[in-house]
């Protein structure tokens, strides 16, 4: 099972998006995946220990490193498909490498 | 106007009469298979929003049930009048997708923004239907306020559509620039947050020529935001709020305990309902973007999507920080403010609007955040019996609550157009001079406040372009 972290300003709505995206299109492509959706600002350094990857919208600065392979998901909100599709592609990548 | 209205309650009576949240279901889970989603999907969309709704209610009643009488010994304690519960964003737009006329507002606004597309008077393409609700609150207020005028709702409605989709034209060199963005990236966003920026931008003005000097004393907002850690987060917050509410209160030991747990609880369930009803609104949000970018194929756009792309920014977070407790205080010795902030005390409503504005300068964000909380509180003030009425009549209400109990969310976008929303909806239930005369007053400089806004952006984005320019001209001459 790969653990990913996704996050946006209130937990809710963009984060959830792409939540539900990776999940149904991991699946679809035969990876074991959970993907978790929080507040960005509640995220800290021992939260992402837990996590293979994090997918958020854009890369932020946290004041510390992450030190979890980064897939930035943001264009799968655009809901276009050909759009998303290099993300998905990027995360199949890493999810390969982390072989799990 | 009144005949179409006849004709559709002929229709839609038996099922209003319903009740809210099986009427929803119906007309939610249709209109997304009118919009070719798979049917299965729809009923799914539908179910959610029902639960929501259900679910909303539910948690709203726990939480008033435990805070209106503590609040009620808070005001006789403190002589403080705060008695409306903040209960934050989600129930307010559970609240407004409850009703059958966001989805009238969410029509407009798609045609509203093809129309627009065709002229080349924008260039985003909204795909972010959910927060359609921000401006069906407005429609709502003006139509709560002036006994249903439709005709004003859509008016004002499509005005403020306008001016967002002009602000998400000028406001992408900035997110290039914040976010380093190539200029291929298309993200944008049409958030009623950023209806604020005109104002905002006259006290960065003001600073500009006044106080230039305090940009030297700026600080590094994501060490802040790395002490505060988890102290900031929803929960925290909640269980700090019970418990000064029953301190203040004087409520008894295990009563406070009760409270600050209650609240920690609630705060992090709306965001729980909340996301069911991201999943209701999905179904469709996904069927008008496929039949919105179908139809302007081969055309570039940018696209408008909800604004926590800016949440990358470590500033908004420490400002919200910040501004927190300040608002806490402001709270309570601001006349005319009735809100005790608790679900919308992180005023994520108001610092990205800062910090686009400001460009990530910490302490203008602070400084000009602490000058528009009160327009903020006054505006949750006065759209609490307008959320508290709404709220009964989409079922998110509990029943056996004193008439008296108050909701609101202390920090809800777009105060001001709640504002004029409340002017023109006077105006539509009394129509005389004195109405009118403030009606067109506030419309007058509401408006020309954002042309010169306007013109502000535009400069603002001629000098990003002729740096870019720059740029590569130094490159050539190497």
């Amino acid at each position: 099972m790969i653990k990913i972290l996704t996050a946006c300003g209130a937990g809710i709505n963009s984060s959830h998006q792409i939540k539900t995206a990776i999940e149904e299109e991991m699946r679809n492509r035969g990876y074991d995946v959970a993907v978790d959706a929080v507040v960005i600002k509640d995220i800290t350094e021992e939260m992402l220990k837990e996590y293979d990857i994090f997918a958020p919208i854009a890369k932020p600065d946290f004041g510390f490193e992450i030190n979890i392979p980064i897939v930035e998901a943001g264009p799968i909100l655009y809901r276009i498909p050909s759009m998303s599709e290099p993300v998905f592609d990027e995360m199949e990548q890493i999810i390969k490498s982390i072989n799990k | 106007m009144d005949v179409i209205i006849d004709f559709a309650n002929k229709i839609f009576k038996p099922l209003i009469d319903l009740g809210a949240p099986p009427m929803m279901f119906i007309i939610l889970a249709f209109l997304a298979m009118l919009m070719r989603v798979k049917p299965s999907k729809a009923i799914e969309g539908g179910l959610k929003l029902a639960i929501a709704l259900t679910g909303m209610g539910a948690i709203i009643g726990i939480l008033t049930g435990s805070f209106a009488p503590a609040l009620q010994d808070f005001v006789k304690s403190t002589g403080i009048q705060l008695s409306i519960t903040d209960v934050g964003w989600a129930p307010l737009a559970t609240i407004t997708w409850g009703s059958p006329f966001t989805l009238y507002f969410l029509l407009l606004l798609v045609i509203l923004n093809i129309v627009m597309l065709i002229f080349k008077k924008t260039n985003t393409l909204d795909v972010d239907i959910f927060n359609v609700w921000h401006l069906a609150i407005v429609g709502l207020i003006v139509l709560y306020y002036s006994n249903n005028n439709l005709l004003l709702a859509t008016l004002l409605v499509l005005l403020i559509g306008v001016m967002k989709f002009i602000n998400a034209d000028l406001m992408k060199p900035t997110f290039n620039d914040m976010l380093k963005m190539p200029s291929t990236n298309p993200t944008t966003t049409t958030h009623m947050n950023f209806m604020l920026n005109p104002l905002i931008m006259v006290f960065d003005k003001i600073i500009d020529k006044f106080f230039p000097f305090i940009d030297k004393y700026d600080f590094d907002a994501t060490t802040l935001n790395k002490k505060i850690g988890f102290w900031g987060s929803k929960f925290a917050i909640g269980v700090y709020l019970g418990a000064f509410v029953g301190l203040l209160g004087q409520q008894s030991v295990k009563e406070i305990f009760t409270l600050a747990f209650t609240g920690g609880m609630c705060l992090e369930l709306f965001s729980v309902i909340g996301t069911w009803f991201i999943g209701a609104v999905e179904p469709l949000s996904k069927g008008i973007t496929d039949f919105m970018s179908k139809r302007l194929k081969g055309r570039t756009f940018n696209i408008g999507i909800d604004w926590p792309f800016v949440a990358a920014r470590a500033e908004m977070w420490a400002v919200a920080n910040i501004l927190a407790p300040i608002m806490l205080i402001i709270a309570l010795v601001l006349p005319g403010n009735k809100i005790l902030p608790l679900g919308g005390i992180i005023a994520i409503g108001l610092t990205p609007a800062l910090l686009i504005v400001t460009r990530g300068r910490v302490l203008r964000m602070v400084i000009i955040g602490t000058f528009m909380l009160p327009v903020f509180l006054w505006s949750g003030t006065i759209i609490a019996p307008f959320v508290t009425k709404t709220a009964k009549s989409v079922g998110a209400f509990p029943k056996g609550i004193s008439d008296s109990v108050l909701i609101t969310h202390s920090t809800l976008e777009g105060p001001v157009e709640k504002f004029l929303a409340v002017t023109v909806g006077r105006l539509g239930s009394e129509f005389n001079i004195q109405n009118l005369f403030l009606v067109i007053v506030f419309l007058a400089i509401y408006i020309l406040l954002f042309a010169w806004y306007v013109k502000q952006m535009k400069k603002r984005n001629e000098e990003y372009k002729n740096a870019v320019q720059n740029k590569s001209s130094e490159k050539q001459v190497v």
